[in-house]
């Protein structure tokens, strides 16, 4: 760091601290705060607004990550899923930190000479360089790799941090994956706290990522009392309620910030998208097909998770078979078929977005052509093996759009009155430390002007 | 990301290695793809400035006019490297409120050492007083105070300097690390089996 660099990082620039909490439904935070299940969230959310919030369409943690760090909208930043095909090709990539085409929240602060310490937000693997350190999140395979600078990987060691819960243990029994959940948070806990206390910073970001993976398999456990998980499921969010005491503990006048990137509702059943095109002659698929690599000649359209569907146009795709002339139609009938799926006598879809309606950018090529969006309790999936276009799994939770969670520590009247969005959160942020937003984000910060 | 142009400045004692700095970052800068230009004082001083002397103005006048070109280069998103002694830090920090888009180097190396190597027979003959005017030596040297890096040449080896100043690039986001590693294949099934568990594969 250089001395001009130091300088700037003591002067008046205000600090600013944001708590990440994966899949935090804003529902639920405020149910926790009414009964005593989180009491310091309670005094934290006394002093400052908690707002429920959009997020991302897709709602998934990638998609969601990325347009909060990057305050962009997908057809800017380039990340539409866990997966995605590469450019004319039906083969499957999973998109890294690299695959961002949008300036990050902490490459901004960087630039202005200010320190960030990034750890555990999801979509940041493998770590890159920034003024600060980072400490990559899901999907980070390698704490070498997920780690910068790379001194920083024997102190990670030495604390035992784990990188994320292994969801498989689910297979061995639920008990073993709630361990693993506890276990987990601990650790990182261990670590948020140890290099929020020891690192210079101006900008801390800390995201716990076990609150997704407890609703991913415990969500059912919430609303039944008599549940063998209730009580565990609660006393889990009470640790996390003591983690964001301790950070309240330790602010002085910086900027808090807590938010979710998603919220979660139980699943009634999963929706299997393909096995919709399959039944209606849209798709079509190898024998034995295992993903959408396997898809056959004469396919009108296939889905990626969660309700992406891709017309297969001709010219985009290797064996696009949907002439441009033939594509809205295609489209529309797509769209009122699948607006037409019904459950206990009721539509399972609530929306569906044409791509120009949801992106804008130079990534817009990549985007689907439809995104679909279920009403609660339908998650709707990308399998391709599939027999039936509905079932149930071992997961009882799936992810919302429209109940993420979000606290920033100024009083209401201070900021808009609208609904924020997860692409508000970055340049939040950078106003709050002083610092002019970027003409490459979409969303906008939260204070009023003035 | 597309290549922004910045102005890379290598400012030290006759000696200390700008030069050697600037030519092994030219070559590291354009094997990663990026259109660089080096402005070397000692190659300046024969044309752009030739004429001028070692006078405090002239010299101011050297580094305004190397800065003026390093501007024009930088606003076409060439990344522009001077290597120049620079020594008043009032007309450098002018340069740089110039540019907007600048990083000093501070070749940082002890007069003493320098004395000692004397590549070029340059010290032996300033303090033999047969050289006016050589900074160090008759002359003033105002380090930076604000370099964004500072490199010690008589601790480090070239290559090492390079190192740091080229991942103090990255750092600041001017340059795209090296080597885009992302998923190696091992990675990828990790990664599947792991999307799997959530259910997303």
């Amino acid at each position: 760091m250089g001395l001009l660099d130091k300088l700037k990082s003591k002067a008046s620039k205000k600090r600013a601290v944001l708590i990440g909490l994966d899949g935090t439904p804003y529902t639920l935070a405020r149910r926790f705060i009414e009964d005593g299940t989180m009491p310091r969230l309670a005094e934290i959310a006394s002093r400052g607004a908690l707002l429920q919030m959009d997020t991302s369409i897709p709602d998934i943690s990638s998609v969601a990550w990325t347009s909060f760090m990057t305050g962009a909208n997908p057809g800017r930043h380039g990340v539409y899923g866990f997966l995605d095909l590469q450019p004319n090709s039906y083969k499957i990539y999973f998109p890294n930190s690299r695959h961002i085409k949008s300036e990050t929240l902490w490459d901004v602060a960087g630039r202005a000479g200010l320190r960030s310490v990034v750890i555990n937000v999801p979509s940041t693997y493998p770590a890159q360089a920034l003024n600060g350190i980072l400490i990559s999140g899901f999907v980070a395979v390698d704490l070498n790799k997920a780690t910068y600078p790379p001194e920083l990987v024997a102190r990670l060691q030495a604390m035992d941090y784990r990188i994320d819960v292994d969801a498989r243990k689910v297979k061995e029994s639920h008990d073993a994956l709630m361990d693993d959940v506890l276990e987990t948070l601990k650790r990182r806990v261990a670590v948020l706290l140890d290099l929020f206390d020891n690192q210079q910073w101006d900008l801390f970001v800390g995201v716990i990522t076990e609150t997704d993976r407890l609703q991913h398999f415990f969500m059912d456990a919430i609303e039944d009392t008599a549940h063998k998980y209730h009580s565990a499921f609660r006393e889990f969010y009470t640790r996390v309620d003591g983690f964001l005491g301790q950070i309240a503990e330790r602010l002085r006048d910086e900027t808090l910030l807590i938010m979710s990137d998603h919220g979660f509702t139980p699943i009634k059943q999963q929706v299997y998208l393909n096995r919709w095109l399959l039944d209606h002659g849209y798709l079509k698929l190898k024998e034995n097909a295992r993903s959408i690599e396997d898809i056959a000649d004469g396919s009108q359209a296939f889905a990626l998770d969660p309700g992406r569907i891709y017309i297969n146009l001709k010219g985009r795709y290797p064996n696009g078979s949907v002439e441009h002339s033939d594509f809205r139609q295609i489209l529309d009938e797509i769209k009122q078929g699948l607006s037409e799926i019904s459950a206990d006598r009721a539509s399972i879809v609530k929306r569906i977005y044409e791509r120009d309606e949801l992106f804008a950018g130079p990534c817009l090529d990549a985007a689907p052509d439809l995104c679909v969006q279920s009403v609660y309790g339908y998650d709707l999936k990308g399998a391709v093996n599939k027999e039936q276009l509905m079932d149930r799994e071992v997961f009882t939770g799936m992810h919302t759009q429209d109940d993420s969670t979000l606290f920033i520590s100024a009083p209401a009247a201070a900021l808009r009155a609208d609904k924020p969005h997860i692409t508000d959160i970055a340049p939040t942020l950078l106003d709050s430390m002083g610092l002019a937003v970027p003409q490459g984000m979409d969303g906008h910060s939260m204070f009023k002007r003035g | 990301m597309a290549q922004r142009g910045f102005t890379l400045w290598f400012t030290g004692l006759s000696g200390a290695g700008k030069t050697t700095l600037a030519r092994i970052i030219e070559t590291k800068l354009k094997a990663r793809g990026h259109k660089v230009e080096v402005l070397d004082g000692d190659i300046i001083r024969t044309n752009l400035s030739k004429g001028l002397g070692f006078s405090k103005d002239d010299r101011d006048t050297n580094i305004r006019r190397i800065g003026f070109v390093c501007n024009l280069l930088t606003r076409n998103d060439v990344i522009a490297i001077a290597a120049a002694i620079s020594p008043y830090r009032e007309v450098r920090e002018e340069v740089r409120n110039h540019i907007g888009s600048f990083v000093e180097v501070f070749v940082s190396c002890p007069i003493e050492v320098l004395a000692e190597r004397d590549v070029k027979g340059l010290y032996k003959r300033a303090l033999a007083g047969e050289l006016k005017n050589f900074t160090g030596v008759d002359d003033p040297y105002e380090e930076p105070l604000t370099a964004e890096v500072v490199v010690q040449t008589d601790r480090e080896t070239p290559e090492e300097s390079a190192a740091r100043i080229l991942a103090r690039l990255e750092e600041m986001r001017l340059i795209v690390a090296a080597e885009p590693e992302g998923y190696s294949e091992e990675d990828e099934e990790e990664v599947r089996r792991r999307l799997e568990g959530l259910g997303y594969v």
